[in-house]
């Protein structure tokens, strides 16, 4: 074979075409390089289509199943820490023995939002609210704890992914029950503001006194901020409560009766 | 690319094909297990928490 290969190509082409010789004639080694090439490429761009797809499967998907397996697990590692280390005196800030707030501190219930109750635990990193559940902040504004005098209990948790805990949180309305249960009290909350939309840095929202939830005075309120709008993190979406009233857990932790007409 | 894989895989088209089938899992795998996990905390779709301009940490 020559190794001018360009010069042959048109040649072999009109020669293909007139002979009918049924037997397929070899391309020349540059055509052959040429569609190895391109096929190579096309199989690329497939292959980047499918791993893309399946991020999406992942991020909306695996990341639920598991934070959900997590979450589930740590939850009844809390009910049966409960149940097996009764707290007597009834005072939820001296935590039994051996009990480690890492576990999570209690659970969260918003009956407008979901029929889950979400484990609260300290922190708001991705290590911990990937885990399925809902963080206090410990910066850049320190939460205050629902049992403190006053303060903002203030909590994030995901919009979507990991268990996306806080993915119905525009279903919440002013007056809504938002209630935190411990091991020993039921907090019960009403929401006061909604602000759907606000800068993820206005750490404001984080207050002791969030002034813009309307409130003026020092009280007991209640935070919950996740990302919006939906799949994205552009802005962030801020539910706030006040504490309404405490009520104590009986033997038989009979919820409080916001959370009756649900159950 | 996907071609030459198959041209050297042994066996029949049947052990082929099985053997295409445990190769895709095992990247599926690969992927959810270790390159998603990574890649995710990079991406601008999970931070949820109100910060003061940090880029990390949330």
């Amino acid at each position: 074979m020559p190794s001018s290969t360009e010069a042959e190509t048109p040649a072999e082409e009109s020669a293909g075409k007139t002979r009918t010789a049924p037997s397929r004639r070899r391309p020349s080694p540059w055509r052959r390089r040429m569609a190895t090439a391109v096929s190579v490429f096309g199989e690329l761009l497939i292959t980047g289509g499918v791993v893309l797809g399946l991020f999406v499967a992942y991020s909306l998907w695996w990341t639920n199943v598991v934070a959900n397996q997590e979450a589930k697990r740590d939850s009844s590692a809390v009910r049966e820490h409960w149940e097996a280390a009764p707290d007597d005196d009834g005072d939820d800030t001296t935590p039994p023995p051996a009990y480690d707030p890492q576990d999570g501190i209690g659970f969260l219930h918003v009956p407008a939002m979901t029929g889950d109750d979400i484990l609260v635990k300290p922190g708001t990193g991705l290590d911990v609210l990937n885990g399925g559940v809902a963080g206090y902040y410990e910066d850049p504004v320190a939460s205050a704890m629902p049992w403190d005098e006053e303060g903002n209990f203030s909590l994030a948790a995901h919009r979507d992914g990991h268990g996306a805990k806080f993915h119905d949180i525009d279903k919440i309305d002013v007056g809504d029950p938002i209630v935190f249960e411990t091991e020993n009290t039921w907090y019960v909350y009403r929401t006061s503001a909604i602000l759907p939309e606000t800068s993820k840095y206005n750490t404001e929202v984080l207050a002791p006194i969030p002034e813009e939830s309307g409130a003026t005075e020092a009280g007991r309120y209640i935070t919950l901020t996740t990302c919006t709008p939906l799949y994205t993190s552009r802005h962030r979406y801020v539910v706030w409560g006040e504490l309404v009233r405490t009520e104590d857990v009986d033997e038989m932790r009979t919820p409080p009766e916001e959370l009756r007409e649900t159950e | 690319m996907y071609g030459w894989i198959w041209r050297h895989l042994p066996g029949n088209v049947l052990v082929r094909a099985l053997i295409s089938l445990l190769l895709a899992l095992g990247a599926v795998y690969l992927l959810f297990e270790y390159v998603f996990p990574w890649a995710e905390p990079l991406l601008p779709f999970n931070d949820v928490t109100v910060d003061e301009g940090q880029e990390t940490g949330q």
